[in-house]
């Protein structure tokens, strides 16, 4: 039996979701430094949005996403101003531990209102697949995949054509000489932040038709954006949607061909950090300027 | 009194207790010292590195070492109690020596996460080789080599207090001064002629070795073992919490730190045991107020509360240029 | 003619390092205007206090006659000054096109923007023919007329230059000083803080010597050039290779003789 087709199908679509989780994280991390070790929770109060809506309300979680995503995005805002603003030009270790404080309290929040039972939206074609000779393409990570794909896409664009978008880049590489152009450069660190929690948000709408949706599912996710950043670089977007197929290959990989694969697949992130960190700390595609 | 005096008649009181109550307390209050104990060591532990200007996020890896290599060493071995301890500090300083030799000259963040890749990496192992660790399932300790409640709860008051006495007497000589050169800037530290991949190394095994002990005896008290309570997330929550709600980069501060937070553990188990999550949260709301509002926590509360009287002669970053001794 | 820029002692520095002692200085409208001084005299402190990326400790800072000290830093471009900062500090990753997009970023100049690019373009034929390429991989020399151009896209009154020449062949200089010699003829006031002494009162009105944290000689720059202080500070034939030598002026204030202190 060829697995190889099947393989590629799965690993790809992965490679879709893995992108749009690393780049949601990298917008934040790139323009303000900031490592947010609470952007798993992000992705996890996306996806029980994206339940409760559909449980309470009979929603699409793709209807809901555009209201999920704002209400994400006020959320970051908030977050950003109350909380982590205050500790911009504090040293790294107070950043590190106030996000993962951060984390935590949403997680276990969660954890209270929700306990702790695996949930999942099944909207009708997250149960259909479609079936191309040997393979077998389930439509709810077809979907999920260019879902993820096209937010990615408007993202960069927005970046790459939008004055703001133009702006954050500039705030990204240079904070100083971005004040002199007359950014306000805290109205952009506010900004990367909002949009990188929306971006979260967004994910979690995503997996909710595909993964199991629990308090503790955002950890894992988190470690995962984590690698992708490492094995890229900082300031590529190129290098980021590689790392993020790298690793959807990988760990796909591991589940096909490895004997009881899917346990060692959860490892395969932490391999690549360890590796990248050894050989080339800054990243495959990064700018030594970490 | 002046503060530093008075704290240091305390420690010692302390130590006094700490080590009389496995023989003379009742058994829940043995049970809370023992509890308080290894989160001391643990805290003390990561306080250690913390001073060095390495940000640990993976303490539970060294935990989870020192808690399999005893279990297994006994189980597969017939190891007794003693050097199976010895045997999980050593686990514990092979680890961190690899850790501290990977990362290289890496620093903050990325060494940060590098901690968090250990941790969790040896905790996917543990769950993936259960030929040896017993799997996802656990491990029960042979409990034939079980030494008594007392043998193991005097190796953890005995431990605490060790290494108590190790941060004193690290903090006494020059590679204070190294370590906090290295915590400002490493690169810099290295023009006065400190080597800080050696440094480096050093620190992370001692507090390797720390965790790991405290792993280990936790083993024996346990008497069962899994990849989830081995290298629990919880565990290095509270090896942080404990110092920064103390009073980070102090030698005090880990002490005070773990006092509190086990005493906050024992309210809010008391009072909201049975709702699941509430002790995390609230750890974690304290974690966040520390880190926003009281960045020298108890140990700053304390120094602020007599600095009319005399400045605080304990090494701590407040204080500009200050030579101790 | 009017006043457009004064800086009244001020005084400023980093930590616990005074650079600034007591700075006092003055930029007419139409007038180009030098601040030299030695490596470390605070030259660029200045061009920060007055962009307002550093606060002062004291003293003032006014434009167009009104006191500007409690306006951010990302709100003086919309009111007439714009810098093009020490070592350039183009956006690397950005194209050419960008970074000058991003010049004219303020309210006041966006929506010139489009006349603004063709004027910069003339003015800068070479970067017109790198308009794609990434500012980081540009030689010294190109980015520091893209840092200029950049700056220029805001339409400033006011262009503040941070050393145009550091680390450029003569050739370059003297290609770079025709810009800010061009830009001035079209009605920019221009202050420039420079080390090359020689190539600053070459094309500067006015200038100001900076030492100590003070101003140590102030004057039109043939009195900056026939002054001994001067003279022997920085354009004395060099015996090392260590710049300027240390000018030990006395600390008190500006000097208007020929002569000095």
């Amino acid at each position: 039996m060829n697995l190889l087709p099947q393989f590629l199908i799965d690993s790809i679509l992965l490679g879709g979701l893995y992108t749009l989780m690393a780049i949601g994280f990298a917008l934040a991390f790139g323009v303000t430094r900031i490592i947010n070790f609470a952007h798993g929770e992000f992705i996890m109060l996306g996806a029980y949005a994206a339940f409760w809506l559909f449980t309470g309300w009979g929603l699409d979680p793709l209807v809901v996403m555009p209201a999920v995503i704002v209400l994400g995005f006020a959320c970051g805002w908030l977050l950003f101003k109350a909380f982590i603003e205050r500790v911009l030009t504090a040293p790294n270790i107070n950043q590190i531990l106030l996000t993962f404080a951060i984390g935590l309290v949403i997680q276990h929040i969660a954890v209270i209102l929700w306990s702790g039972d695996s949930r999942s939206t099944t909207p009708e074609y997250a149960l259909k697949a479609l079936t191309i000779g040997d393979a077998f393409i389930p439509y709810g990570r077809l979907v999920g995949c260019g879902v993820a794909v096209l937010l990615v896409a408007m993202l960069i664009a927005w970046l790459k054509w939008t004055e703001d978008g133009r702006a954050v880049r500039a705030v990204a590489q240079n904070s100083d000489a971005a004040t002199l152009m007359g950014i306000n450069v805290k109205g952009i660190y506010a900004l990367s932040f909002a949009l990188s929690s929306a971006l979260g948000v967004a994910t979690g709408v995503v997996v909710s038709f595909i993964i199991t949706v629990t308090p503790f599912m955002g950890f894992p996710m988190l470690v995962k954006a984590v690698a992708i950043v490492i094995v890229a670089g900082m300031g590529s977007i190129v290098g980021m949607v590689v790392g993020a197929f790298v690793l959807a290959f990988a760990e796909t990989g591991f589940a096909y061909y490895v004997t009881e694969g899917s346990g060692w697949a959860e490892g395969v992130a932490f391999v690549l950090i360890t590796a990248i960190l050894i050989i080339r700390p800054y990243g495959l595609f990064g700018d030594a300027e970490a | 009194m002046r503060p530093e005096l008075f704290l240091r008649w305390a420690g010692f009181v302390l130590a006094v207790a700490v080590l009389a109550v496995p023989f003379i307390g009742s058994p829940s209050l043995a049970d809370l010292t023992f509890r308080t104990c290894t989160l001391a060591i643990i805290a003390i532990s990561w306080n250690m590195m913390a001073g060095a200007g390495l940000i640990s996020l993976g303490h539970s890896g060294f935990w989870g070492v020192g808690s399999y290599v005893a279990i297994l060493s006994a189980n597969h071995f017939g190891v007794p109690f003693l050097p199976s301890l010895l045997f999980g500090m050593l686990g514990g300083a092979m680890i961190g020596a690899g850790l501290a030799l990977i990362t290289g000259r890496l620093r903050g963040i990325y060494f940060a996460v590098a901690t968090l890749a250990m941790s969790e990496g040896l905790r996917v192992m543990a769950v993936m080789l259960p030929d040896l660790t017993g799997g996802a399932q656990g491990a029960y300790l042979n409990s034939a080599l079980f030494p008594g409640a007392l043998a193991v709860n005097i190796a953890a008051s005995c431990g605490a207090v060790l290494a108590a006495c190790l941060s004193w007497y690290v903090s006494r000589t020059r590679y204070h001064y190294a370590f906090r050169a290295m915590r400002a800037n490493e690169r810099a530290s290295q023009m006065l002629g400190i080597h800080p991949m050696l440094y480096r190394v050093s620190i992370v095994i001692v507090s390797g070795a720390l965790a790991s002990y405290a792993g280990a005896v936790s083993v024996w008290y346990g008497g069962y073992l899994d990849p989830g309570v081995a290298f629990n997330l919880h565990i290095t929550l509270m090896a942080q919490i404990a110092p920064i709600l103390g009073g980070i980069y102090t030698l005090a501060g880990p002490i005070l730190g773990t006092l509190a937070a086990a005493g906050l553990g024992e309210v809010t188990r008391q009072w909201l045991g049975h709702v699941e999550g509430v002790s995390l949260l609230l750890f974690g709301v304290t974690l966040a107020i520390c880190v926003l509002y009281l960045p020298k926590g108890i140990q700053g509360g304390i120094d602020r509360l007599f600095r009319p009287v005399a400045k605080a002669p304990l090494a701590d970053d407040s204080t500009p240029t200050r030579t101790t001794r | 003619m009017t006043e457009l820029l004064s800086l009244s002692n001020i005084r400023a520095g980093y930590g616990e390092s005074v650079v600034l002692q007591d700075l006092s200085l003055v930029v007419r409208e139409g007038e180009m205007v030098c601040l030299i001084g030695a490596n470390g005299a605070g030259k660029t402190t200045t061009t920060r206090v007055l962009t307002g990326l550093l606060k002062p400790w004291g003293g003032q800072v006014a434009f167009a006659g009104t006191p500007i000290d409690k306006v951010a830093a990302h709100h003086r471009v919309e009111l007439g000054v714009s810098l093009a900062p020490e070592g350039r500090q183009v956006f690397p990753n950005l194209t050419v096109n960008e970074n000058l997009l991003l010049g004219s970023y303020s309210r006041r100049a966006r929506p010139q923007r489009k006349r603004t690019l063709a004027d910069v373009y003339d003015l800068f034929p070479i970067l017109a023919s790198r308009r794609m390429q990434k500012a980081g991989l540009m030689s010294g020399g190109e980015q520091q007329m893209l840092a200029i151009a950049r700056a220029l896209m805001a339409r400033p009154k006011l262009l503040v230059l941070d050393e145009p020449s550091l680390g450029l062949a003569p050739k370059i200089i003297v290609d770079v000083y025709r810009a800010i010699v061009q830009t001035a003829e079209q009605g920019v006031s221009i202050l420039f803080v420079e080390q090359n002494v020689r190539a600053a009162l070459s094309i500067a009105h006015r200038g100001y010597v900076l030492a100590n944290g003070r101003i140590a000689f102030a004057g039109s720059a043939a009195e900056l050039r026939n002054s001994k202080l001067v003279q022997e500070a920085f354009l004395a034939p060099r015996r090392t290779n260590q710049g300027p030598a240390p000018i030990k002026a006395s600390p008190i204030g500006t000097q208007r003789e020929g002569g000095c202190a």
